[in-house]
């Protein structure tokens, strides 16, 4: 039977409302675990020594098990313990309506990300920088230029401040706010000292 | 921060997610935003072995498009022990998901570096370079890091090592994948016995002379000698 709508966030939060309950132990324990296993029996799955596949029939039936694994299992919610399901018409109409290409930035700096494929000869975006990792308040802004003077380097992905104000940005409290706030201001401002203002973060 | 940023919304291990993440899809769909939705799975952990993580990790790939619509998807399978991205398992993991999602689906991904090795060390800058070769290798759009020293030691990572993760991307573009599966096994069986031992390396102020943020001459000499590394395998710069 065909789905009636595509799957939303609004669908997602109902369905985690009502969906059948499980706890957390027997989720991460009992059907993760044995779900992927049962699966790599079933779709006989040996990925030998190679880091990039060859063998393409190998590579649909990993594909049929990847699919498989939502389907069946579903996702589970952290609030409400229950399991959000959706239907195999759901998940192909996600698949056949991605967003198939978009810009990064703005600008002189934009780049734009489309498909590549396995052995492509374009050079992927190379969004550099340190990946969440805890950066000083004193280097923050030359610790991110470091990064946006380097020709290689297509855009941003952000450090997290150590402190803001010398204060530690913790968790739910107003300095936390105020830290992830003036880390985007400070990185656009890294960019816009090396010359690539309109860089996408 | 604009439409044209892209605005992170994080799955949990595995296959779950709590109700903040999807009032935050709800937010940034209705501002148009560029949406990147996040998962880095764990080798060892719930799901077990390679093949296993691995059919988890297509799972979490198609899950962002239907939950998060996700414009892409942010990989980094990681290591239980050693909280890397770099190992041989976790190449295969991300070599084995990406090449499958780039075949069957139109999604865009993304991969996230944590090497055990600190700046300014010939090892950070060869996991770097092994994780770059397979991401580049297996279809993916962005590359994302590095986080050097695991992402954990403040101030430990520099522009020189994202330089290493574009350099490495140039010279594997369109190479034949047989070739690039030949260059990773030699090149992460250089490094793989010292993820304990892994080199500290130094910090941002030691790397780089703050004041006009440039590389010092000893890092630039490490590089060198780990692109003259990457050349006896095989890689052409």
């Amino acid at each position: 039977m065909t789905f009636t709508k595509s799957v939303t966030c609004y669908d997602f939060y109902d369905r985690a409302q009502t969906g059948e309950k499980c706890s957390q132990d027997d989720w991460d324990l009992m059907t993760i675990p044995m779900k992927a296993m049962e699966l790599k029996q079933k779709y006989n799955l040996d990925f030998g020594k190679e880091f990039i596949p060859t063998d393409k029939d190998q590579m649909e039936r990993l594909f049929k098990a990847g699919f498989e694994m939502l389907l069946e299992c579903g996702v589970w919610c952290t609030d409400t313990h229950r399991i959000v399901k959706y239907t195999e018409d759901e998940i192909w109409d996600a698949i056949n309506n991605p967003h198939k290409e978009f810009q990064l930035g703005t600008g002189r700096d934009a780049v734009y990300c489309r498909k590549r494929s396995v052995g492509d000869k374009a050079k992927p975006i190379v969004q550099g920088g340190p990946t969440g990792s805890p950066i000083s308040e004193d280097v923050f802004v030359p610790v991110h230029m470091s990064y946006a003077l380097e020709k290689e380097v297509d855009t941003i992905v952000n450090g997290v401040m150590t402190s803001v104000r010398g204060k530690p940005p913790i968790p739910g409290s107003p300095y936390e706010v105020l830290a992830a706030k003036t880390e985007t201001r400070l990185i656009k401002d890294a960019c816009s000292m090396a010359g690539r203002p309109g860089m996408g973060v | 921060m604009g439409c044209n940023d892209s605005h992170e919304v994080s799955q949990l291990n595995e296959l779950k997610i709590d109700l903040d993440a999807i009032a935050v899809i709800a937010h940034y769909k209705s501002n148009s935003d560029i949406i990147m939705d996040e998962q880095m799975p764990i080798f060892g952990g719930y799901a077990g072995g390679v093949e296993e993580t691995t059919i988890v990790d297509v799972a979490t790939h198609i899950n962002s498009m239907v939950m998060s619509s996700a414009s892409w998807h942010l990989d980094g399978p990681v290591h239980i022990r050693w909280g890397s991205t770099n190992t041989r398992e976790t190449l295969m993991i991300a070599g084995w998901t990406c090449a499958t999602i780039s075949e069957f689906t139109d999604l865009l991904s993304g991969n996230q570096y944590y090497p055990c090795a600190g700046p300014c060390t010939e090892m950070c800058l060869l996991e770097a370079a092994a994780q770059s070769i397979t991401d580049t290798a297996s279809g993916r759009e962005i590359l994302s890091g590095v986080a050097s020293a695991k992402g954990v030691i403040t101030d430990k990572t520099t522009g020189m090592e994202a330089r290493m993760m574009g350099e490495a991307a140039r010279a594997t573009a369109g190479v034949e994948i047989e070739t690039v599966n030949e260059i990773l096994d030699k090149l992460v069986a250089s490094y793989e016995n010292n993820y304990a031992n892994a080199p500290a390396g130094k910090t941002f102020q030691e790397c780089y002379d703050v004041a006009t943020v440039t590389p010092t001459d000893e890092y630039v000499k490490v590089y060198d000698g780990a692109k003259k590394k990457l050349e006896d395998l095989g890689l052409s710069f």
